[in-house]
């Protein structure tokens, strides 16, 4: 079976996993965090976002240990042994990009596309992620008690829309509700002009895996020696790395697509 | 590549056996799923449930009143005040049924007390869902009544009369009251105010017929 459609069943068997939830389908709802981006206001949720019981762990000034392990173990346990690959293998939101990948590669194309993509900023841009996870999960949180998840655009597509689609006229909008309408659009708009544009600059979870991609047991190994920089895994890389100089990558998904586009099977997967 | 194994191993070990620790030593997956997973923070929802603020007598699936309602209803009406940490709904909430009743508590106590409300007792019942037991935790989905599953959530509990019967007959409301035409905390305070007035007319009505008294 070849690679693409591993990662596709991957993500479509982890979609549903993250699913169970639904009150009688079979209303499954565990105390686990996700490993990935995903919203427990979700209705059919089976366990919590991993941000949501970090910001909870530190709010206004307070500190409970169990709330801020918890998920930084279940997070640190997959990325120890897989890196960022939970990115690009169960994430739903990555999945959600693969489908819009289609158009921001045909946009990739465009002169616009290459300057901006060339642009010395782009790559002190992938630290907003950083700053997002850093500012607006732990700090504001501890400061003043506003935490990411009010306006978080993927609690907005798993957890908001689904709500007001299944229980038509029974909420109505609060003052986030704006705020995070147009965070929303933003994202849709940023997902459909750049290929994984969330996973590259904002997503805060890919914030707290990419580092693991340091020390994880599976990552991909370039055969530099044999390398005949011909670029094409640099350019089908949805992640935008330079892949022929890279070595353990915080920005690296682990999606393989360089593995299998490398015409002389220079790039390989490595268990250690 | 010895050295990079040692730190793997290491690292691995170290993660897992601190997960393993934690779920076999401590409360943490309760927590999560009582705390997060079972009762949203209607604020991340960015929603408010549009909800009729009615007075009835059946509990959701019939459950029955808990015994603490049960105890303190011989006082005088019940209000349940269920809040929760990093809920920008319940931060707005909290200073106003402070001042409702003119108490003080910090928002992570527990807290119960009777109060004087307008010359009547009514019992007060803070309850955090993060810092809580389970009595009171489980108490939420008894008067859920809209099945929200959501804080801030509110709810009076008093006397009412049903066919030959005095019977505890209550009502939820929830969120920052905005679909109740509440934008401001003068209006938040005066619609639970009005609340409070009703329920304490149905307690004074029924009072006499309640077995407990």
């Amino acid at each position: 079976m070849k690679l693409p459609i591993k990662r596709l069943i991957s993500q479509i068997i982890l979609f549903f996993s993250a699913n169970l939830g639904y009150p009688g389908y079979p209303g499954l709802k565990t105390g686990f965090c996700y490993p990935f981006f995903y919203c427990q206001a979700c209705p059919a949720a089976t366990s919590a976002c991993p941000l949501r019981s970090l910001e909870q762990s530190v709010d206004k000034g307070s500190f409970a240990w169990r709330l801020f392990l918890f998920p930084l173990l279940i997070i640190g346990f997959l990325g120890v042994l897989t890196g960022r690959a939970v990115c690009s293998w169960a994430c739903p939101i990555g999945l959600l990009q693969r489908c819009t990948g289609r158009v921001a590669r045909k946009f990739k194309k465009t002169g616009i596309a290459r300057k901006l993509g060339k642009h010395k900023a782009e790559k002190y841009l992938r630290y907003t992620k950083y700053f997002l996870l850093i500012g607006l999960v732990f700090v504001t949180s501890y400061l003043i008690g506003f935490i990411f998840t009010d306006i978080c655009p993927v609690g907005f597509l798993t957890g908001t829309i689904p709500v007001l689609l299944l229980n038509p006229g029974k909420f109505v909008p609060n003052y986030f509700f704006p705020v995070a309408l147009v965070i929303f659009i933003l994202f849709i708009v940023l997902i459909f002009l750049i290929e994984r544009g969330w996973c590259r600059y904002f997503c805060p979870v890919g914030a707290l895996l990419g580092p693991f991609n340091k020390i994880s047991f599976l990552h991909i190994s370039v055969e530099t020696k044999e390398c005949t920089h011909c670029n094409v895994c640099s350019y089908i890389c949805p992640m935008g790395i330079d892949v022929p100089n890279m070595h353990r990558d915080p920005e690296c998904i682990l999606c393989g697509k360089c593995v299998t586009a490398c015409p002389q099977n220079n790039i390989t997967f490595k268990r250690r | 590549m010895k050295k990079m194994l040692v730190i793997q191993v290491t690292a691995l070990l170290l993660v897992s056996g601190s997960l393993v620790g934690m779920f076999a030593f401590t409360p943490v997956y309760n927590e999560v799923r009582s705390g997060i997973v079972l009762v949203l923070c209607l604020s991340c929802l960015k929603l408010e449930p549009k909800t009729i603020a009615n007075f009835t007598f059946e509990t959701v699936d019939n459950q029955s009143h808990p015994s603490f309602v049960l105890e303190n209803l011989s006082h005088g009406p019940v209000f349940l005040h269920y809040s929760g940490d990093a809920c920008a709904g319940c931060d707005v909430m909290y200073p106003v049924v402070k001042d409702l009743f003119s108490i003080d508590f910090g928002k992570q106590d527990m807290f119960h007390t009777l109060v004087n409300f307008e010359n009547s007792t009514v019992a007060y019942i803070y309850v955090n869902i993060h810092h809580t037991t389970d009595e009171l935790r489980n108490a939420q989905t008894i008067y859920d009544k809209d099945r929200i599953g959501g804080i801030p959530m509110f709810t009076v509990i008093t006397l009412g009369y049903d066919n030959g019967d005095v019977k505890p007959k209550y009502t939820t409301v929830y969120g920052t009251l905005a679909v109740y035409g509440c934008t401001t905390d003068a209006e938040r305070l005066t619609y639970l105010t009005q609340l409070m007035k009703e329920s304490i007319q149905m307690y004074n009505e029924n009072s006499a017929g309640y077995p407990h008294h």
